[in-house]
C-alpha cells in the first residue's frame, strides 16, 4: 500500500514542480488556458467556457524585468507573476484574471494592463461588503462580466448546465482536498511537508477531474492506513502561500507535523462549496459571501479569525502554529497581532517566520524552527 | 586517555562547540559543572575558525576529543561540524547557558553578528518562548560594524565613545543602508562621533526593545552575545526598555555554554 501512496505521490509532486509541462499538455490538448491570480478568482467560469484555470501565485526567484514597474517593497507573488509575464513565460496564456483584494493586487493589476499587451486581461474586483444582498448581487453582476469576456476568449458560450456542472467539479476537488489536508494530517508518516504541499499546489495547474481522480484514491489509501503514533510534533500553519521544499523540508528534517492549515494558497481557498441546487451565478456569488477568516476579506465581526485558528488547533490536535509571514504583505500583518493576542490567551505558542518567493537560505528559520520544536516538545 | 598536570584524567568532559556567523567559541566542561577551557576566534561559520577553537581548547586543557563523553554544536555553523556527535539550536543552548550562569534569570537578550534573539525561560532553565529578528542586518552585531567602519573607528572603542557623549543624535533604526547613509550625513555636517555613536547604540536598543517587547519581559534580564561586550548597547537597552539588564564574562561563550551543558546531559543519557 505504501508503494501506491509513494506513486501518487511522486505524480503529484511532477506536477506541483513542473507548471510548464502541465501548460504545454493543456495546449498540445487543443485547450485554452486561463491564468488566475490569487485569491477567489471564480475559476467555475473558466471550467463552463471549455478552458482550464491555472493558477499564477509566483515562482521562486528574484524580480529582475518586473523592478521597472514596483517598488522594492512589493510582494514578492505580484512581481513574480509580472516577472513571468514579462519573460514570456505566460505567452502561452489565452488570458489572465487579476483579482484586487489588496492593495498590492490594485495597482499590480493596472500595471499588468500596461506592461503585458499581448495577455488579454480580465479584471476581477470583488466586493468588500460581500455579505448583504448588493454584495451579493455585485458579485454575481462582476462574475457574470467575467463570464462574457471569458466566452470570447472561448469562442463559445457556457451554457447553464456548463456552469452547474463546474460547480459539481470544484465541489468535488474541494471535497478531496479537506480530506486530503485532514488525513495528511493524521498520517504524516506516509506524507511529508513537502509532500502534503505539492499534493494541493499541483491542484492550480492541472485538469481539475484529473487531480481529484487522482487524490480520491490517495485519500482511499490514507484512510485504510493504520494510525501510527507521530514522534515529532504537530502544528498548524498559517500565511498567504508555503510551498518551499527547501523550507518545508526543515519541517520534515525536525519532525514537525503540519495537521492542518490557514493558508491562502492551501485551505482558505477550499473551505466553502458553492450551492448545487441554485441559479449557478448566485451559487458562485453566495460561496464569496460565505468566506470568513481572511485577512483579505472584511470581517464584519472584527477578528473572528483568531478563535477560528485556536479551534483548529484544538481540533486538530496541534500543539502550536507556524506563522509564514509574506514579506511586505499587509493584509497579514494587520492581523497578526490580532492573532497572536488570541493565540496567547488560549495558551498556544506561536513562531513567526518571514516567507516570501525570493529567500533561497533557510538557515534563520531552520534555527528558530529547531527551538520552536523543542519548546512544544518540553510543553507535551 | 589523557593527562591534566600530570595526573590521569579520570573525569568525564563534555565539549560545546558554538559556531556563529562571526565567532567560533568552544568550552570543555567537567561532569557539566566546571568550566575546564574556553576559546574564542574571531572568525565563525565556513572558515578555519571552529577547527581553531577546538584546537585552542584541546591545547589549554591538555585533552583530547577522545576524553570527551560527548560534543554538541551550535550557532549557525552547527550542521558543517563533522566531529559533533549531536546538534542543537542556539536558541535552547543559550537558555541553559544562561540558566547555568544565573539561576534566577528569565530572560534572555541575545545580539549576534547577524541575528538578535529574546528567549524567556521558565523556573528550570526551559526555553519557554523566543523571538528572533527578521532577516535584516538592523539591531544586530554587524549593524555596529558598519557603523564603526563608516565612522572609521574600532568597534572596541564605541562604548567609550559614546560614554563621551554630550549631544546624542537621532539615527534611524529601520535598516542598515538608511542608518550608513544616515551617519555619513551627520559626519557631512562635522557631528562629533561621539554623539553619531550614542545615537547608534540608541537604535541598536530600540530595534532590539521592540523584539523584547514583544515577548514580554520578565527579571532577571541577563544580555549575551559579542554585542554584550559593548556597554553603550546595554545601557541604551536599559533605559529603552526601563529594566535593569545584567551580562556576564561568559557573554559570548553563553551558546558554548549551553551546548557543553547539553553534552553532558547527553553523555548521562546514554550511560543510563
Amino acid at each position: 500500500m505504501s508503494n501506491k501512496i509513494e506513486n501518487l505521490l511522486n505524480r503529484f509532486a511532477e506536477a506541483a514542480e513542473q507548471p510548464k509541462r502541465q501548460l504545454d499538455a493543456h495546449i498540445a490538448a487543443g485547450k485554452k488556458v486561463i491564468g488566475c491570480y490569487p485569491y477567489y478568482a471564480p475559476e467555475e467560469l473558466v471550467h463552463a467556457t471549455g478552458m482550464v484555470p491555472m493558477g499564477l501565485w509566483g515562482k521562486p526567484g528574484s524580480p529582475n524585468k518586473a523592478k521597472e514597474y514596483f517598488a522594492s517593497f512589493y510582494c514578492s507573488l505580484v512581481q513574480m507573476n509580472l516577472e513571468m509575464a514579462l519573460s514570456g513565460e505566460l505567452d502561452q496564456l489565452s488570458g489572465v484574471i487579476h483579482s484586487t483584494l489588496c492593495d498590492t493586487l490594485r495597482p499590480g493589476s493596472q500595471n499588468f494592463r500596461i506592461a503585458i499587451e499581448q495577455i488579454p486581461m480580465i479584471f476581477l474586483a470583488h466586493p468588500q461588503n460581500r455579505k448583504p444582498d448588493y454584495g451579493k448581487e455585485y458579485t454575481r453582476v462582476i462574475y457574470t462580466k467575467i463570464l462574457n469576456q471569458l466566452e470570447d476568449i472561448a469562442g463559445r458560450k457556457a451554457s447553464p448546465e456548463d456552469l452547474a456542472k463546474a460547480i459539481r467539479v470544484f465541489n468535488r476537488s474541494r471535497k478531496a482536498r479537506r480530506e486530503f489536508v485532514k488525513l495528511a494530517g493524521q498520517h504524516p508518516e506516509l506524507v511529508t511537508a513537502v509532500q502534503r504541499s505539492q499534493v494541493l499546489k499541483s491542484t492550480f495547474f492541472m485538469e481539475k477531474s484529473e487531480h481529484t481522480a487522482w487524490l480520491e484514491e490517495l485519500n482511499q489509501l490514507l484512510a485504510a492506513a493504520p494510525a501510527v503514533d507521530w514522534p515529532g510534533v504537530k502544528i498548524v500553519t498559517s500565511g498567504i502561500i508555503a510551498d518551499s521544499p527547501e523550507l518545508l523540508g526543515i519541517f520534515d528534517d525536525l519532525k514537525i507535523a503540519i495537521v492542518a492549515d490557514d493558508i491562502a494558497h492551501e485551505s482558505r481557498a477550499i473551505r466553502i462549496d458553492a450551492a448545487e441546487d441554485k441559479d449557478p451565478m448566485e451559487a458562485l456569488a453566495e460561496q464569496f459571501a460565505e468566506q470568513d477568516q481572511d485577512p483579505l476579506l472584511y470581517d464584519p465581526a472584527i477578528n473572528s479569525r483568531p478563535p477560528h485558528i485556536v479551534e483548529m488547533v484544538r481540533q486538530s490536535g496541534a500543539q502550536g502554529v507556524v506563522v509564514l509571514m509574506m514579506t511586505f504583505c499587509d493584509p497579514e500583518e494587520m492581523e497578526y497581532p490580532s492573532l497572536m493576542k488570541g493565540l496567547k490567551e488560549a495558551n498556544i505558542p506561536l513562531l513567526k517566520i518571514g516567507y516570501d518567493h525570493q529567500i533561497k537560505d533557510f538557515g534563520q528559520a531552520r534555527t528558530s524552527l529547531e527551538a520552536f520544536a523543542d519548546v512544544l516538545s518540553m510543553r507535551a | 586517555m589523557s593527562e591534566i598536570a600530570g595526573t590521569a584524567v579520570s573525569r568525564k568532559y563534555s565539549m560545546g562547540v558554538d559556531i556563529g556567523s562571526t565567532a567560533s567559541k568552544c568550552i570543555i566542561m567537567a561532569e557539566g559543572k566546571e568550566i575546564v577551557a574556553k576559546s574564542l576566534i574571531d572568525v565563525g561559520a565556513g572558515t578555519s575558525g571552529p577547527d581553531r577553537v577546538i584546537a585552542a581548547v584541546l591545547k589549554d586543557s591538555g585533552l583530547k576529543l577522545e576524553d570527551m563523553t560527548h560534543i554538541m554544536s551550535t550557532g549557525y555553523g552547527r550542521h558543517s561540524l563533522e566531529i559533533a556527535h549531536s546538534e542543537m539550536s542556539e536558541l535552547s543552548c543559550h537558555a541553559r547557558g544562561a540558566y547555568f550562569q544565573h539561576p534566577a534569570v528569565r530572560t534572555i537578550i541575545d545580539i549576534g553578528g547577524q541575528d538578535a534573539k529574546v528567549m524567556r525561560i521558565d523556573e528550570n532553565g526551559i526555553l519557554e518562548n523566543f523571538v528572533m529578528n527578521d532577516k535584516c542586518a538592523a539591531g544586530t552585531g554587524r549593524f555596529l560594524d558598519v557603523m564603526a567602519r563608516v565612522l572609521e573607528v574600532k568597534l572596541d572603542d564605541l562604548e567609550k565613545l559614546s560614554a563621551e557623549s554630550q549631544n546624542e543624535v537621532r539615527i534611524s533604526s529601520t535598516c542598515t543602508v538608511f542608518a550608513e547613509s544616515e551617519v555619513i550625513s551627520q559626519l557631512a555636517r562635522n557631528t562629533h562621533k561621539r554623539d553619531i555613536i550614542k545615537g547608534i547604540h540608541r537604535a541598536v536598543a530600540s530595534r532590539v526593545g521592540a523584539l523584547a517587547r514583544r515577548i514580554g519581559l520578565v527579571d532577571d534580564v541577563m544580555m549575551t552575545g559579542g554585542v554584550a561586550l559593548n556597554d553603550g548597547v546595554r545601557l541604551a537597552l536599559e533605559e529603552e526598555l526601563e529594566h535593569d539588564i545584567f551580562t556576564t564574562e561568559l557573554a559570548q561563550y553563553n551558546g558554548a555554554l549551553g551546548a557543553a551543558l547539553f553534552a553532558w546531559q547527553r553523555s548521562k543519557k546514554k550511560e543510563i
